[in-house]
């Protein structure tokens, strides 16, 4: 009898509304597929792409986030092409990094263990754009990291090692701006959305100045790939 | 006369992603020829569309698993 309370609140815990999934799954598509717009429209180093993926992967759960991150893909390829279509299962690997990074080994609970978990997702997401760009795409696409791979094989690299340096950085710099992004947002929903994730707990200004620090790093790293390397 | 709220779990989570990995294997094989036949693109069709089939079986596998060790109740 001790332990049926625990077990019904972890069992309510796991259960969310539809109407969350209704309403935020379409939204955070939509999220995605402005950002990458924004992004293609301004040339920026970064991709702008998965932070409704990350916010529905950290609310509603990580296998949420991998719809929202393959129907991103599929639907952003009607519109701007068929290029970014392989590219859906970086997005899926990023939601399952950060959804199972926060509901299950509890890397929000703190603001730089959040950030360490949006590294993490920054270097498993190369992991697994790097093989893609080079074997389907022969290493360049059109993006901006593309004038930084040139330049690592201009230093004598390989194309793997200059593909993997050149979107490790512009991922690192997309991925932290991304995640604080996310957090921002997930900081503005109502707050029964939220109940049982743990998220870091400062109050008022300093949770403010944790967000902004992290999208500063990451506007940081995407100022030095496009200055210091790209041009 | 409250009406009872519809709830999802673990169980439509799973489903939705698989459902997702679904809809891409669907769509995979225009979008590689597609893909194939832009003027910078030196691979063929066919490598393109096994490589994308196993990366995307990759994660159909994790989901299978996923839905293996998760639990329902």
């Amino acid at each position: 009898m001790a332990t049926a309370q625990p077990v019904a609140k972890k069992k309510a815990a796991n259960q969310i509304p539809l109407t969350y999934v209704v309403a935020l799954v379409p939204v955070a598509i939509a999220l995605n597929i402005v950002g990458g717009q924004i992004n293609t429209a301004l040339n920026l180093p970064i991709f702008l792409d998965m932070i409704g993926t990350a916010v529905v992967a950290i609310v509603l759960g990580p296998w949420w986030g991998a719809l929202v991150g393959a129907l991103t893909n599929i639907i952003a390829s009607f519109i701007s092409g068929p290029i970014g279509l392989p590219f859906a299962v970086c997005n899926v690997v990023g939601a399952l990094i950060w959804g199972y990074g926060v509901r299950s080994l509890k890397m929000g609970r703190k603001f730089w263990t959040f950030f360490v978990l949006n590294l993490a997702v920054a270097f498993f997401v190369s992991m697994t754009a790097v093989p893609i760009y080079v074997f389907l795409f022969g290493g360049a696409t059109g993006h901006f990291s593309d004038m930084m791979t040139a330049a690592f094989l201009a230093m004598g690299q390989n194309l793997l090692v200059s593909v993997f340096s050149s979107n490790i950085i512009v991922s690192l710099a997309d991925k932290i701006i991304a995640g604080f992004v996310a957090l921002a947002i997930i900081e503005a929903l109502p707050a029964n959305m939220t109940t049982g994730i743990e998220l870091p707990k400062s109050e008022g200004l300093s949770k403010i100045l944790w967000i902004v620090g992290g999208i500063v790093i990451g506007v940081a790293v995407m100022l030095f790939s496009m200055y210091g390397l790209g041009g | 006369m409250s009406k009872e709220v519809k709830t999802v779990g673990t169980k439509e989570a799973l489903g939705a992603g698989v459902l997702g990995l679904g809809l891409l294997v669907l769509f995979l094989p225009s979008a590689v020829q597609k893909i194939a036949d832009l003027e910078f693109i030196t691979s063929e069709a066919f490598a393109m569309l096994s490589g994308s089939v196993m990366v995307v079986g990759i994660f159909i596998l994790l989901a299978g698993l996923a839905v293996m060790f998760a639990k329902f109740e």
